[in-house]
């Protein structure tokens, strides 16, 4: 009997002890059910620092049957449609746009005017 | 006086032949109406054996889609540097790409072939799209290309 109740008097003080401070945390921001999980979900997104693991999509890449691998049209990050983003992770590697720098010493170019181009 | 003469002649003859030695070209590039993105191209020249000598233009600024473009990236091993100052945006469907660039004289005559790879982005890469010698006869002929070019065809 009397290690009924020490079980009992400790399981209610273990509950007690857990679930009091969340309760209280829970009422605290609001007073609607709605209001506590909006409040609750805007805290853990606060806290959360925005983390950039990586920008290569290589991940998403899909390998077709005549051999040529394309990312997804949903990659966010590095798209083909916006030319001129810098933030792209391999802009490091990509060329020099013309004019930036002279064309290479290949031995095809001259010293004269710089590449001039035109899309119509 | 006679010296100021034989300056002025040594000055003519060393600026005449290099002002001889590059022309300005226009190359013109048309592409189909293909239905997809914007078409990276790479043109680039190789010699009378066949191998690569250089490059001459590239329209696409993402250098991790240059290995769709197989035979230029097989020849250069996908090295940014050979584009470094020649490179530009992709090239829309149905949009026409024209360059003008200072070419060396020594290009033409002389058994070198210009080359255009094309590809774009979830449609079939297109290697050797256009293959055309480089003269002087052929200037302001257009020629077909494979797959994503209506046509190509350089000026003098």
């Amino acid at each position: 009997m009397k290690k009924t109740l020490t079980l009992l008097i400790a399981s209610t003080a273990l509950t007690t002890a857990i679930v009091a401070p969340a309760w209280s945390a829970m009422r605290t921001p609001g007073d609607t059910f709605a209001q506590t999980v909006a409040t609750v979900l805007d805290d853990a997104q606060a806290a959360l620092p925005l983390v950039f693991v990586s920008s290569d999509d290589d991940d998403d890449e899909h390998e077709y049957q005549n051999g040529s691998r394309y990312d997804d049209d949903d990659d966010d990050d590095c798209d083909d449609d916006d030319e001129d983003d810098d933030e792209c992770n391999g802009s490091a590697r990509n060329p020099a746009p013309a004019g930036t720098v002279a064309p290479p010493q290949n031995g095809l170019f001259g010293n004269g005017a710089p590449p001039q181009v035109q899309v119509n | 006086m006679k010296s100021v003469l034989t300056t002025l002649a040594l000055t003519t003859a060393l600026t005449i032949p290099g002002l001889a030695m590059a022309r300005p070209v226009t190359m013109t590039t048309t592409l189909n109406n293909y239905g997809g993105d914007g078409a990276y191209l790479a043109l680039y020249v190789s010699d009378a054996a066949g191998a690569y000598v250089g490059s001459l233009w590239m329209a696409g600024s993402k250098s991790k889609y240059y290995e769709h473009l197989t035979d230029w990236h097989r020849a250069t091993g996908g090295d940014t540097a050979q584009v470094n100052g020649i490179t530009g945006a992709s090239v829309g469907a149905g949009r026409t790409l024209e360059i003008t660039l200072d070419l060396a004289d020594a290009l033409f005559d002389a058994g070198y072939t210009l080359h255009i790879d094309a590809a774009v982005e979830d449609m079939r890469d297109s290697p050797n799209e256009v293959a055309v010698p480089l003269t002087t006869q052929g200037a302001g002929t257009p020629v077909a290309g494979r797959r994503y070019v209506a046509t190509f065809a350089y000026d003098m």
